[in-house]
């Protein structure tokens, strides 16, 4: 199986084409969205970050924004700047400029306001929309693709069916060269050592081990054992006994597959294969995180129907719930009840799914895209906030 | 119409329940190809799980092929396996 994607200087593949128009901090928001309306073709990666960070935090969302840039489905980046922000400008175009992508930069303070800034930025995007347009999708080998993966809304269908079948996906694509990214260090939490029991270097399950403590002593530092949180009344009622059995299900979105490495917060995978990557289970940083990984798309588990996607990346609905799928059918993507029914196995469905994502990578829309629900995003930080 | 309940891994001793099971009604799992039956001794909800097979006091609960907990008590085949005879073994380490 192949699919049909946009070449990329650097030898990745898009499966969309768009011109991002990335600020470097929040407060240049306005410009981006004001572009966006302007010139078709372009992408508002919108966020509240990029100032009055500690050096940790700084750190992180320029990394985010570099490597949102070099994501294979931005053909061109213009990045919008203030001019006071603690996020360098200049670094963040630097490093988008080695994927090789043309890269342009505004600066509010420079150009004299924001009318200025719209004007000069919305006549480099029409330019870079144009020559964007030009690129055509050409066939490639599955190994050319990266998917991340979440579950949001999640109900007792998710462990039992969505989870699996994307596990299932996470093997079949990784099988065949492909990259696949999963986070959530809130659900990972119980199940940390049986991912480290899957990964190829041990140094590596270490690290998973320390992104789930370092998330319980931040909890701890404010009073709050999130070992509790995330065991709710309601996760007790629907059935789930213990947090190992919790973990589980959220980790089977990745089967039984050997685990390559841990990443940071936004930081691309070096090889193919299963990474596990330091995201919170929120979704707007989650998705984020994914799509600075490099993944091209989303497999997205839901129970009662979490309907956002994501600017940068197409979002695949994923539900196993019988009755979601009827009352926010137009919300999901793919419907696998049939796992719950047991008239479908999770091989069978996994098949279904993959083949689904393969064609989304192609071109085929989303849900969430369709809806236009799809224009929120957010960039994860430690803090705390200055 | 028959009541399944789920397996998820082969050797998990129990089953998750994907429909309302009364005590005394006999339930399927699939493995595999085969089909297995088997008696619920009490009421399991949709969701809940049900043990296939005996488990011992402080024995582990198997799901996902993982140890999930540790039996409080001993468990046998159709019993509803739940937070009244499971602990939670997990410490942040």
């Amino acid at each position: 199986m192949d699919f049909y994607g946009y070449p990329r200087l650097d030898g990745q593949v898009g499966a969309r084409n768009m011109v991002a128009l990335i600020p470097t901090v929040g407060c240049v928001n306005a410009v981006a969205l004001h572009i966006e309306r302007l010139i078709r073709g372009t992408r508002a990666f919108t966020h509240h970050q990029g100032c009055l960070h500690p050096p940790q935090d700084t750190e992180q969302v320029t990394r985010t924004l570099i490597n949102l840039g070099k994501n294979p489905n931005v053909a061109a980046a213009l990045v919008i700047g203030l001019g006071c922000e603690m996020v360098k400008l200049e670094e963040v175009v630097e490093g988008i400029k080695e994927s090789n992508k043309p890269v342009e930069a505004v600066t509010v303070h420079e150009l004299g306001g924001m009318l200025e800034t719209i004007n000069k930025g919305a006549q480099i995007a029409a330019d870079m929309v144009l020559e964007a347009s030009k690129i055509k999708r050409e066939r490639f080998g599955l190994e050319k693709l990266c998917f991340c993966t979440k579950c949001g809304s999640s109900d007792t269908t998710s462990g039992l069916s969505s989870n699996l079948v994307v596990g299932e996906v996470c093997r079949l694509m990784t099988e065949n060269g492909g990259t696949f990214i999963q986070g959530e260090v809130c659900d990972i939490m119980g199940g940390e050592y049986a991912l480290k029991d899957l990964c190829v270097d041990p140094s590596q399950g270490d690290k998973i081990i320390g992104f789930v403590k370092d998330l319980y002593e931040r909890g701890l530092a404010v009073g709050a054992d999130v070992r509790g949180s995330q065991m709710t009344a309601g996760n007790v009622a629907g059935g789930l006994t213990t947090l190992i059995e919790k973990a589980l299900g959220a980790n089977a979105k990745g089967q039984r597959v050997p685990i390559q490495s841990a990443l940071l917060y936004g930081e691309r995978p070096q090889c193919p294969g299963r990474h596990i990557m330091a995201t919170p289970g929120h979704g707007f940083e989650n998705l984020t995180g994914g799509a600075a990984g490099g993944a091209q798309l989303i497999l997205f588990t839901t129970g009662r129907g979490a309907p956002n996607g994501h600017p940068v990346i197409p979002t695949i609905k994923i539900c196993g719930n019988k009755k979601t799928n009827q009352t926010m059918k137009s919300h999901i993507d793919i419907d696998v009840s049939s796992i719950i029914d047991e008239t479908e196995t999770v091989a069978q469905a996994g098949q279904r799914l993959y083949e689904l994502a393969i064609e989304v990578a192609s071109g085929r829309l989303t849900k969430a895209e369709i809806l236009n629900f799809d224009s929120q995003m957010e960039i994860l930080i430690k803090g705390p906030v200055m | 119409m028959k009541k399944y309940a789920k397996l998820i891994a082969a050797g998990d001793n129990v089953v998750t329940s994907v429909a309302d099971i009364k005590a005394g009604e006999e339930f399927y799992v699939k493995a595999g190809d085969r089909e297995l039956s088997y008696r619920a001794n009490h009421d399991v909800p949709f969701g809940h799980k049900i043990a296939i097979a005996d488990i011992e006091k402080d024995g582990p609960v198997i799901k996902y092929g993982e140890t999930i907990g540790l039996a409080t008590t001993i468990i046998r085949t159709g019993d509803w396996v739940h937070t009244h005879n499971v602990r939670d073994h997990y410490e942040v380490r």
